[in-house]
């Protein structure tokens, strides 16, 4: 007994040393302080300036701000970044789980045809994403040649829906949308089947006898049993698509003219075109505060949910 | 059976989707130039013109950006994972009052916009002589990546259960032989799975490459396929993919190899929670 | 005793003079150091490297640096040098409102004075000098006309004798000639939308002759406004254009190679271009419609327009500048450089790249290609130069006034909305 406390004690004594803590923390804790959190009251600091180094800068107060709210190309790309999320994270949770009950219900767990369609589904997720926007801008093409999906639709005689699909606003939107459901969704049936393999086996045989089938299974049970693993999923599918900037600079760089602009790029822009650090700086901070928001929204109600 | 049935011409129609783009993408690799003027763009070509992956190779450049990618992944992965699981194991693992303060700090980064640090840390290694250099890439990767690893690290070393450490504390080892000894063969798992994750996410980085580096003998490969999709792109149709398909060619072989374990660590994973 | 010290310090300071003099003459190595667009072994930096490399064969201490930027880079990077106070000694620049930034900040050369000290000024092609002049400004010469630019429309004279077409003299007999050319199942225009620029420059093309050459410099000093009628008018055809799929489909997916194809093919009949394409049109890998089959006719006149077919779009191109400070560290040597260089350059670079510059070319080469002796022949009749539409834009202006071209071009957005949206960009630009 005494030589339990004792080795309490000493325990207590060691993990407690703050040349240990320090020897562990410090390293990481510096070079994130430094290059991360330093940054971020940095560029709110900029936010409240105009200019840039070579010009100077004035301090604006909050000028910065209400230019936004005023400016036209801001609430573009503002309402761009918001309608793509809207679309691609249902979009990429939508199809994951119909393809994680495709593994679960469907396909034999462990047979060579389920991994391997798993594998291949997962697939664009790893790619790199300049890669994958350049063959959809191939894929996409009209001239100097028809590229895959306008010759198709030439073979199959759709001569009218023949389009320039990237040179147009509309239909590059769906294409960036597309692009991306393509990618992302092998990563989310992932995850939402890793939440299917939980459920006890039991639940879903008893639910049967009962002579629930297909679709009211899913309905019933498999749903709400998931409901805390398809915030997770949104959380992690709005940081993506609210913050999209690689796929959609590879496939468009915006255009045509702003059309395709999500915040990310016009921040981008802003801060390194046209040398405005301050105004750029509010962008990123407006960004920031978005994701902040949602995410604690969507954190809030899994909370609830659990 | 008759379920199978009903499934399979989606799952066929799937499998179309997911492979034929890529499987396209590499046949257009191989085709002559007059090809794809000559024959319908989903033909296959017939001999294979390996000629086009010798020019994306060295007019392209594509080898230099492969192998700049290679130099500046790696090591900011060794580290961000080493920096990581030290910081994880101090604050889960030790006692003390501010690490509850600490943890918070770091998992704050992970929500952050990578344009909310971009210009601080421009006019930062601008000033410092950085700017231009691998060094600026190796520093930001590592320090973007610590969030997650942390996050990721701490949920592991949570889980554990605390006898096993404290068993070899007691048996007289210090704690650097602990973390070293004990701690990190035991998460050697858990590790891999995050590395493979980093990994990918330092590999296909495509705006802090874009920021901090406009050197042509130092781009990665990202920024690197969009200079030359931006200068052939167009023009040079067989050259464009071969350079695409090598951008994809490595990820892939590494795909086939991990895949198996990345879905594992997925399933598993951490990410649930 | 005084004397004695006197004598001794002056053959101290002799000593010191000459060995300084020694030193510098042996170590100080002069690096003609040129951040440029272009690569090494074509245009400017080929034919001011092989001047420089002939030159260093009798000064040794001069050396040869090249430097490699993307266009797209530029900007950003001669700003960050020029706050570092780090430019080298020859750099590309855009030579409008981005130039007469740093030449306020003082980090560019005026050009005239010290051309006129090294006695090299006549070297330099007066009317273009004037251009350069005006787009900073007047405050003086500050940019190398290492090319020197005509623009206009360049068609198919083939296409046009089939259809019974002959060149324009009015806006409306162009617009004739392009919906005959569409009936006809041709592409009226080559236009590479994601340049962005081939778009704008056709509004520039009829606002010039609509209110003259110094039509975007009165915008500038607010005389005149983009939302005034005559821009409506030139915004209004190519927005109908662009309805009437005169750019062809996916003009927004076009790159600037592919699009000269269309013209260069046959595919397309008329291509509004600077004379610098002359080095593609001259090569018969990319131009199988032949040379003897182009033609090139000035933008036409607009109805109740000031401006004349004497009036040409004339530039320097993307321009070359000398950074003050790096020439100050050493003018003597740096000037004489020049002098040898800059003396030889135009007649350089006729008789190896055939290309027409801002520099006297005192040797004629026997055989110039032909459009490039009818180019040589229009600008000695240029009697008024224009800029282009953004030379005097910052960067957000030309970027409002380049992006939103792409929806004119497709008529998603309408002349209105998109000179409303670039007035308010050129309202904020003065503000600041």
């Amino acid at each position: 007994m005494s030589l339990l406390e004792s080795g309490d004690h000493a325990m207590e004594r060691i993990l407690r040393d703050w040349k240990y803590v320090f020897f562990f923390v410090a390293p990481a804790l510096i070079l994130y302080s430094a290059l991360l959190l330093v940054p971020i009251f940095w560029s709110m600091g900029y936010s409240l300036f105009d200019g840039f180094p070579i010009s100077g800068f004035r301090f604006m107060g909050f000028g910065n701000y209400l230019r936004a709210w005023k400016d036209q190309d801001f609430l573009r790309s503002f309402w761009f970044s918001a309608k793509y999320a809207l679309v691609v994270t249902p979009g990429q949770i939508g199809l994951g789980f119909l393809l994680s009950l495709l593994y679960f219900l469907v396909l034999k767990r462990a047979s060579r045809l389920s991994v391997l369609i798993r594998t291949l589904v997962f697939f664009p997720v790893v790619l790199p994403t300049v890669a994958v926007a350049q063959m959809f801008v191939k894929l996409f093409e009209i001239t100097p040649q028809y590229g895959l999906v306008n010759a198709i639709l030439d073979v199959l005689g759709l001569d009218g829906w023949i389009r320039p699909f990237l040179g147009r606003g509309d239909t590059a939107f769906w294409v960036a949308a597309s692009m991306n459901i393509w990618t992302a969704m092998g990563f989310y049936a992932v995850l939402l089947y890793s939440g299917l393999l939980d459920i006890p086996q039991e639940l879903i045989e008893s639910a049967r006898l009962d002579g629930a089938s297909g679709w009211n299974l899913v309905r019933l049970i498999i749903t709400p049993l998931l409901r805390p693993l398809f915030i997770t999923s949104t959380i992690f599918s709005l940081n993506g698509t609210l913050k999209v900037f690689d796929q959609i600079l590879a496939l468009t760089g915006g255009g045509p003219g702003k059309s395709t602009t999500p915040l990310t790029l016009y921040m981008y822009r802003t801060a390194f075109h046209y040398n405005q650090y301050g105004y750029g700086s509010t962008i990123a901070v407006i960004l920031t505060i978005e994701c902040l928001l949602v995410t604690g929204i969507l954190s809030f109600f899994r909370q609830k949910t659990e | 059976m008759r379920k199978r049935l009903f499934f399979t011409p989606f799952i066929i129609l799937l499998v179309i989707l997911e492979a034929y783009p890529l499987v396209w993408l590499v046949s257009s690799s191989l085709k002559a130039p007059y090809e794809f003027t000559t024959q319908p763009i989903y033909a296959f070509s017939e001999k294979l013109w390996w000629g086009n992956y010798a020019k994306a190779w060295t007019e392209g450049k594509i080898g230099v950006y492969f192998r700049n990618s290679v130099i500046v992944t790696f090591p900011s992965l060794f580290l961000v994972l080493f920096l990581g699981t030290m910081a994880a194991f101090g604050i889960e693992i030790m006692r003390w009052k501010l690490k509850n303060v600490v943890l918070f700090f770091f998992l704050a980064g992970i929500m952050i916009p990578v344009q909310m640090i971009l210009l601080p840390l421009f006019v930062f290694y601008y000033r410092t002589g950085l700017l231009d250099t691998r060094w600026a890439l190796f520093l930001t990767y590592v320090t973007y990546g610590l969030p997650l690893t942390v996050f990721f690290m701490t949920s592991y070393f949570q889980a554990l259960p605390p006898e096993i450490l404290e068993a070899s504390i007691l048996d007289g080892a210090s704690l650097i032989q602990v973390f070293f000894r004990v701690a990190v063969p035991m998460a050697a798992n858990a590790i891999f799975t995050l590395a493979m994750v980093q990994f990918f996410f330092i590999w296909n980085d495509l705006i802090f490459s874009l920021t901090f580096v406009s050197k042509t003998e130092l781009r990665t490969i990202q920024t690197g396929l969009l200079n030359f999709v931006g200068r052939f792109g167009q023009i040079e149709w067989g050259p464009t993919f071969a350079a695409i398909s090598l951008a994809v060619i490595p990820t892939f072989l590494l795909y086939l190899f991990l895949s198996r374990l990345i879905m594992e660590g997925l399933t598993a994973g951490a990410l649930k929670g | 005793m005084t004397q004695k010290v006197l004598k001794l310090a002056g053959l101290c300071f002799l000593f010191v003079f000459l060995g300084a003099l020694t030193f510098s003459a042996l170590a100080r190595e002069i690096t003609i150091h040129y951040l440029t667009v272009q690569q090494e072994n074509e245009g400017w930096p080929k034919i001011i490297k092989a001047l420089t490399e002939e030159y260093a064969a009798q000064n040794p201490n001069i050396k040869w640096k090249y430097e490699y930027v993307p266009q797209l880079d530029l900007m950003q990077r001669v700003q960050l040098l020029a706050a570092a106070d780090s430019l080298p000694l020859l750099f590309n620049y855009e030579s409008g409102a981005p130039l007469f930034e740093l030449i306020k900040a003082n980090k560019v050369l005026e050009l005239e004075s010290t051309f006129k000290n090294l006695g090299i000024y006549e070297e330099l092609n007066p009317g273009i000098v004037g251009v350069l002049k005006r787009l900073v400004n007047d405050t003086g010469l500050y940019a190398l006309p290492l090319e020197m630019n005509i623009e206009g429309f360049w068609y198919n004279k083939k296409l046009f004798a089939n259809h019974g077409l002959s060149e324009p003299q009015t806006w409306d007999e162009l617009a004739e000639i392009a919906e005959k050319l569409h009936q006809a199942g041709i592409q009226p225009f080559a236009v590479s939308g994601i340049q962005k620029w081939p778009i704008t420059r056709l509004i520039n093309g009829y606002v010039i002759r609509k209110y003259g050459t110094d039509v975007m410099s009165r915008v500038i000093k607010g005389e005149l406004k983009v939302n005034d009628a005559g821009f409506v008018e030139a915004a209004r055809w190519i927005y109908e254009w662009g309805h009437k799929d005169y750019f062809g489909p996916g003009v927004n997916t076009l790159d600037y190679g592919p699009a000269q194809d269309l013209f260069l093919q046959g595919k397309a009949a008329i291509y509004y271009m600077g004379s610098w394409a002359l080095r593609d049109f001259n090569n018969p890998e990319i131009n199988k419609i032949g040379i003897e089959n182009i033609g090139f006719f000035n933008v036409p006149l607009v109805p109740g327009g000031v401006g004349t077919l004497e009036e040409w779009n004339v530039n320097a191109g993307l321009t070359t500048s000398i950074a003050h400070a790096k020439f100050a560290e050493n003018p003597e040597a740096i000037g004489n450089w020049m002098k040898y260089v800059f003396s030889h350059y135009g007649d350089r670079a006729m008789k190896e790249l055939g290309l027409i510059t801002g520099f006297r070319v005192k040797e004629m080469p026997e055989e110039v290609p032909v459009l490039t002796k009818m180019v040589l022949e229009k600008l000695a009749t240029v009697k008024g130069g224009a800029f282009w539409f953004e030379a005097l834009f910052d960067a957000r202006t030309t970027s409002v006034a380049w992006d939103n071209a792409q929806l004119l071009a497709i008529g998603t957005m309408t002349p209105e909305e998109y000179l409303g949206e670039l007035q308010k960009a050129i309202d904020e630009q003065k503000a600041k």
